[in-house]
């Protein structure tokens, strides 16, 4: 079995070489088949894997050391139980669709090669990420998805927008890496390990413990090493504030937007916070502001989707908002509920991005939703599962984001940590207003007057069939993975030993007390009821009525209320202000104190000194040398002599 | 009574005034002619140490053979020695103040203490008979004898290495071989031409 | 005293000397018979050598020092590890040079002849237990590396470097002989484990002792190539065919390792307090002026050979730190540097062409246009050089700095991080020359596919050696093991 594991990541790496390397020599449709078929076959060993997990075989080795540093062993291993068979399934399976649809989508790029080799890489990064069993290989994972994104964004490296764009994700990240490299350092001082299953079974010892970061203030160690670890996940699954670079992210290919930005990457953090769940137990304020960070970003990221008119920028802040909801369950210690609602999200998400790139193909790359409209017809397919898609994204049952999403409500409901109040009243509003946004997108594009050109409008057309197939494997789970681990992954200890929860936090073992006795479709048509009769369920409705009102029957009332409500309005075009403020003190100091750090240490000290110094150096000792180095032979004996003399003289002790 | 002392520093002082001469003298052949008389005083220092094979090989070899090879070949090449001597005197301050430095360090350090005389005490003296070269081939070929052959391959690379560097096929080196010349036969040097009669053209036309 | 009462030698260790002297003899002797269009038989014949060599010296390696010819000759993993080190390399030198020499016209059986007895001299020297064989068998190297740099007979630099070589060498090699003979003074024996016991019996306070090792500090900083017996190294490597300077630069490195651990380490390591002083000073001065003196050179070879100056200051802080963690990570730098030498002045080799030698740093503008493929091997060659990661370069020094600071000598480790830095310049001046510069000619690159493929495996070989470093570094550390001085 361990062949296998090592298999799925590397025949995702193989093909990224083959095609980063050679692929201008095999040419594209070689590329593809090469790609598509190594991530297939990722995917296919991953559910074999999965199922194989399920059957009881966990493993946790090392399978190469390559180093020994300070008595700390280096290692590659892989740690493989079912939170990680599960997140290898739901990469290889969107990574697979992304492939397949990157076909359609990329036909005419001449970076074709190129990307199917980033992409494949990136499944490599992520399952590596994915299936460490220690904190390095972890980071290497992070970095590597990190530097795949940074590519990925610049992909058309002559759009200056692009450039800004990969520029902007690298440097938040690297805020979050920094925090998650400190998290890393202080696990490592304190541990004396990397590895997961050691630190985990020493961490309850270590619960409690001060650490002096400054003299004299005590800080516990947990709480210190948990928030680091939660800045690193802040800055990969993008919450408030480091939240800035996914929507502009959406500058990548949508192929990308959809793998990377929205299904598999931005998880990461969700992954990771999940996986040290045995350390996050241990502080109550990590888990408070964990949920904190997570509810701003659930609320206040979909209020923003309500004004952006951009179709994938509607997406992106959607992203935002769902990875918000899905930290809220991390705080809340709903670990499970928080993965759940990660694999449904990670379909139905990449689904609509999928379809809104459909959406970009048919109308020439115009991604302007005031320009769309009326779509319905042209493109039957993509309008079904885009509708899919907003359903399950908004949580109407029967589609799987309903039962992931009030899970997630429900246990924050039950959680009694000072943080849950806001959490609940966040998690709740979100719900309109996810709704709300979902049906404006869906009702603008599809439905109503189309507001395009006449050429685009009839050359508006289906797309071919390696799109449209994606979608529709997407749509299937987007509508059945709900129902169908409903029970198991949230009333049902799935995960095992992989998350642990303190009882005082056990927010999930309350949920399912409450509907004791109950299995199978018993329990999946309880949970059903009890969704219909909450406050979340109306809310959803009430947001499809609303946008339907609004952008179907009375389309000029949105601009009235635009104008009426003029300064929030203003508020969310600026998204808060966050790019502006972070451009003015970050940018902005970071500039005045580089200009003068640059009048100063560079251009004094550095080329002054060091760099015309060292210039002059070099010249002087080569001219010295050259005189020596003269090419006589008795200069040189000379000055083994002298080399002779000097030992004698220096070293013999008279 | 122990007449090897001034014996040995007769032929030191000798050795030492010599070998400076080898070095200072102007003229190269005469110079050479210094070192034949370095190389003497040393074969007799070895001699007094009783190594008379190794003493007589010295003057045999170096004196009979490799000298007076470089002798002329120092008499057949017209050497410039102004032009061998310019630095000469524009380097002897300083590496004189060196040299002068040196010694002085090897005269402080080099005393008889550092070594050990009294572990190693002086050989009984060998009969008349005794045979030196016979004692030596024995070491050589038994004891030494990988240094030995070694030295042998030293020596062979040494000739290659003379060979490979000197030897010159030239094209307009004239020899003979007398296997060629045996083997011609007339034809290869005379051939009969038949030629028509021509009248006796007019001089002058 | 009878000859019959001497037991005769057990040849069996030193059957792979015995072999390399006679195939040698048979070689100078087929070469006599052989017509011109069978050289290339003489060169098969010379790989077919190494290989049986190598054959020879694998068969016992791993076991137990062996001692023969009355204690002057031990074969042990150190002396079999350098050996396989050098048939390897001077194996990749003759497929690498084998063009070039063809071209020059100097594909001839001297030259087999002479490589195959520098070999030997190596070999010799590997497993010298006895200073008279080390002597002999630096003597027989070193003859036939100056005869090497003078085959070409027409070149009037080439013979130039010869006389220098051969005249600077000569008064090295009396250097190194007079420290031996203070050592036999004071010791009253040649055997290198005989005189160990003597310098402990002395005491390290002895002054002639303290003499004796400065001149063989001498004769060894002359091999080595360390300041300020550096003089010839840019010389030679400059004025010699490319070819005989790719031999140069290799194979005798190891040589000059196995002097050091065997004169140094395994005759004097009680002297350490001493040597070690002695050896920073040159580590740094060489170190300092080959980084810095590299950077203002134009020729290739000539940058090289400054920089063959700073790697073998790296190599001495391996063994300053007087460790066998130290000398051990000092070996695998011996053996890194070598195989990167090998390369980069392979990558030379397979540039130039009849009458055209590729020596100019300009030669290498645009390389990328001309062969992408060459030009990554530069790259990857360079980086090692200069102590890139994950290359085997940075790996070869990291293990030598972590041994200087294992051994409390942090500011060395400083300085020679600091130079190495300022010696990363000229490695990447390099680089950028052939990646982002317009090539100034079109010559067709005609290496042979042979060469090419040996090249690839060289350069690759640096990068993907990366799993096995730490089983390299073990080995080394465990031929160390076999010198019977340390403690």
């Amino acid at each position: 079995m361990q062949t296998v594991y090592l298999l799925v990541p590397l025949v995702c790496l193989v093909p990224a070489i083959i095609a980063g390397l050679f692929g201008w020599k095999i040419g594209r449709v070689a590329t593809h088949l090469l790609a598509i078929s190594g991530v297939a076959l990722a995917c296919g060993l991953s559910v074999w894997v999965f199922l194989d997990v399920l059957a009881g075989n966990e493993f946790n080795g090392t399978v190469y050391a390559w180093g020994v540093t300070g008595g700390i062993p280096l290692e590659m291993g892989f740690l493989i139980d079912r939170l990680t068979a599960t997140m290898m399934v739901v990469v290889t399976f969107v990574s697979l669709m992304v492939h397949i649809y990157t076909v359609g989508y990329m036909r005419e790029d001449p970076g074709y090669q190129r990307f199917f080799s980033y992409i494949a890489l990136f499944t490599f990064a992520m399952l590596m990420l994915v299936m460490s069993n220690n904190f390095l290989q972890l980071f290497f994972g992070w970095e590597a998805v990190g530097l795949v994104s940074y590519l990925l964004i610049g992909f058309w490296f002559q759009k200056e927008s692009a450039i800004a764009a990969n520029l902007k994700a690298f440097l938040v990240n690297r805020v979050g890496d920094l925090g998650f490299l400190l998290g890393i350092a202080l696990v490592l001082m304190h541990f004396g390990s990397l590895d997961y299953a050691a630190v985990f079974a020493s961490a309850p010892h270590l619960a409690g413990q001060n650490v002096e970061l400054f003299a004299g203030h005590g800080w516990d160690l947990m709480t210190v090493i948990t928030i680091l670890l939660f800045i690193g996940a802040m800055g990969k699954s993008a919450q408030v504030p480091l939240h800035v670079w996914l929507p502009d992210s959406m500058e990548g290919p949508t192929p990308i937007s959809a793998l990377i930005h929205a299904a598999t990457m931005v998880t990461a953090g969700i992954y990771m916070v999940a996986r040290m769940s045995p350390l996050f137990e241990l502080s109550e304020v990590t888990l408070n502001v964990v949920m904190v960070i997570g509810s701003l970003t659930a609320f206040f990221m979909a209020l923003v989707g309500l004004v952006q008119t951009d179709i994938k920028r509607v997406v992106a802040y959607s992203t935002l908002s769902q990875l918000g909801y899905m930290t809220v369950a991390l705080g809340a210690s709903a670990y499970s509920a928080a993965i759940f609602h990660l694999a449904t999200h990670a379909f139905f998400k990449a689904l609509l991005f999928l379809a809104a790139g459909s959406v970009i193909i048919a109308l020439h790359h115009q991604q302007d939703m005031r320009k769309m409209g009326g779509l319905r017809r042209a493109m039957p397919w993509t309008w079904l599962t885009a509708w899919i898609g907003t359903l399950a994204l908004v949580g109407i049952p029967p589609f799987a984001g309903f039962f992931s999403k009030d899970a997630i409500i429900e246990a924050v409901q039950l959680s009694q940590l000072g943080a849950s109040g806001i959490a609940l009243v966040a998690v709740t509003a979100g719900v309109f207003v996810t709704s709300l946004y979902s049906f404006r997108l869906l009702f603008l594009v599809f439905h109503g007057r189309t507001r395009m050109d006449e050429k685009t409008r009839d050359h508006a057309q289906e797309s071919p069939w390696v799109v449209t197939l994606p979608l529709v494997l997407l749509a299937i789970p987007s509508v059945i993975v709900g129902f169908l681990y409903l029970e198991p992954m949230v009333f049902g200890n799935f995960f095992g030993e992989a998350i642990q929860v303190a009882p005082a936090h056990d927010v999930l073992g309350r949920l399912a007390e409450e509907y004791h006795g109950k299995r199978g479709s018993d329990l999946l048509l309880a949970f059903l009821w009890h969704g219909v009769q909450g406050l979340p369920f109306l809310f959803a409705v009430a947001g499809l009525i609303v946008a339907w009102f609004l952008y179907l029957e009375k389309p000029d009332l949105p601009g009235v209320i635009h104008k009426r409500l003029g300064f929030f309005s203003r508020i969310l075009e600026h998204k808060y202000g966050f790019d502006e403020f972070n451009r003015f003190v970050f940018a902005g100091g970071a500039r005045r104190l580089g200009g003068l750090l640059w009048k100063i240490g560079d251009v004094r000290i550095i080329d002054g000194g060091l760099v015309n110094g060292s210039a002059r150096l070099v010249g002087w000792v080569s001219a010295a040398v050259r005189q020596v180095q003269s090419g006589f032979v008795y200069h040189y004996a000379f000055a083994m002599i002298i080399g002779l003399f000097v030992l004698l003289t220096l070293f013999l002790k008279l | 009574m122990d007449l090897q002392l001034p014996i040995f520093y007769f032929f030191a002082t000798i050795l030492v005034a010599a070998a400076s001469l080898v070095v200072t003298l102007r003229n190269p052949v005469k110079a050479a002619l210094a070192l034949v008389l370095a190389f003497f005083s040393a074969a007799c220092l070895w001699v007094l140490l009783e190594a008379e094979f190794l003493g007589i090989v010295l003057l045999l070899v170096y004196v009979g053979a490799v000298m007076v090879l470089f002798l002329f070949v120092v008499m057949m090449l017209d050497i410039n020695i102004a032009q061998l001597r310019s630095g000469f005197g524009e380097y002897l301050p300083i590496g004189g103040i060196v040299a002068a430095l040196m010694l002085l360090e090897m005269v402080l350090v080099l005393g008889a203490s550092g070594f050990d005389l009294q572990g190693m005490p002086n050989p009984a003296p060998q009969p008349a008979d005794y045979s030196n070269t016979r004692a030596l081939g024995m070491l050589v070929y038994t004891d030494y004898v990988y240094p030995f052959e070694l030295a042998a391959v030293v020596l062979l690379v040494s000739i290659v290495a003379a060979i490979a560097l000197t030897l010159r096929k030239r094209k307009d080196t004239r020899y003979q071989n007398p296997a060629e010349q045996m083997a011609v036969r007339r034809d290869d040097r005379v051939r009969l031409v038949k030629m028509p009669s021509e009248a006796k053209r007019e001089s002058g036309r | 005293m009878n000859l019959l009462t001497q037991s005769y030698p057990d040849l069996v260790p030193a059957v792979p000397e015995l072999f390399v002297l006679t195939m040698a003899c048979i070689i100078l002797l087929l070469d006599l018979v052989l017509s011109v269009r069978w050289r290339n038989a003489s060169f098969l014949l010379t790989l077919y050598t190494l290989l049986g060599a190598s054959l020879l010296t694998l068969q016992d390696i791993g076991e137990a020092g062996r001692y023969t010819f009355n204690g002057m000759f031990v074969d042990d993993l150190l002396s079999d590890v350098l050996k396989v080190g050098t048939y390897l390399l001077v194996a990749c030198v003759l497929v690498y040079s084998r063009r070039y020499m063809l071209e020059r016209k100097l594909f001839r059986g001297e030259y087999f002849v002479l490589v195959l007895f520098g070999v030997l001299g190596m070999m010799v020297l590997a497993s010298a237990s006895h200073m008279l064989t080390l002597y002999m068998g630096l003597e027989l190297m070193a003859l036939s590396l100056y005869t090497l740099v003078a085959l070409q007979r027409d070149s009037r630099t080439a013979i130039e470097a010869a006389m220098k070589y051969f005249v600077l060498g000569a008064l090295a090699s009396g250097m190194l002989l007079y420290g031996i003979s203070m050592l036999y003074g004071v010791t009253g024996t040649l055997d290198i484990a005989g005189v160990a016991a003597g310098v402990r019996a002395k005491g390290v306070d002895n002054l002639t002792l303290g003499f004796a090792v400065v001149f063989v500090i001498v004769g060894i900083g002359f091999k080595l190539g360390a300041v300020p017996f550096h003089m010839w190294v840019p010389d030679v490597y400059e004025g010699a065919p490319t070819s005989v300077t790719l031999y140069i630069a290799t194979a005798p490195k190891l040589a000059a390792f196995a002097i050091i651990m065997r004169l140094l380490v395994g005759g004097l390591v009680d002297m350490a307090g001493m040597w070690q002083d002695m050896l920073i000073l040159l580590a740094v001065v060489s170190i300092a002026l080959g980084n810095v003196v590299a950077i203002s050179q134009s020729n290739i070879k000539r940058m090289l050979a400054y920089s063959t100056i700073a790697h073998m200051g790296f190599l001495l802080l391996g063994i300053i730190a007087n460790s066998e963690n130290g000398f051990g990570s000092a070996m695998f730098y011996a053996l890194v540097y070598s195989f990167m030498s090998l390369g980069a002045f392979g990558v030379i080799l397979l540039l130039s062409d009849q009458g055209f030698e590729a020596d100019k740093l300009e030669d290498f503008r645009g390389l990328n246009r001309r062969s992408r493929w060459l030009a990554l091997l530069m790259l990857i060659l360079m980086f090692s050089m200069a102590g890139i990661p994950p290359t085997a370069g940075f790996f070869a020094k990291m293990a030598v700095i972590q041994a200087v600071i294992e051994a409390g000598q942090v500011w060395l480790a400083v300085v020679a991080v600091l130079f190495a830095v300022v010696g990363a310049y000229y490695y990447l001046r390099v680089v950028k020359l052939m990646y982002f510069d317009d090539p100034d000619q079109q010559r067709d690159i005609t290496a042979g596919w042979d060469a090419r493929l040996l090249l690839a495996g060289n350069a690759l070989a640096l990068v993907l050696v990366l799993p096995w470093i730490g089983a390299l570094l073990d080995l080394c550390a465990a031929a160390i093991r076999a010198i019977p001085a340390l403690p």
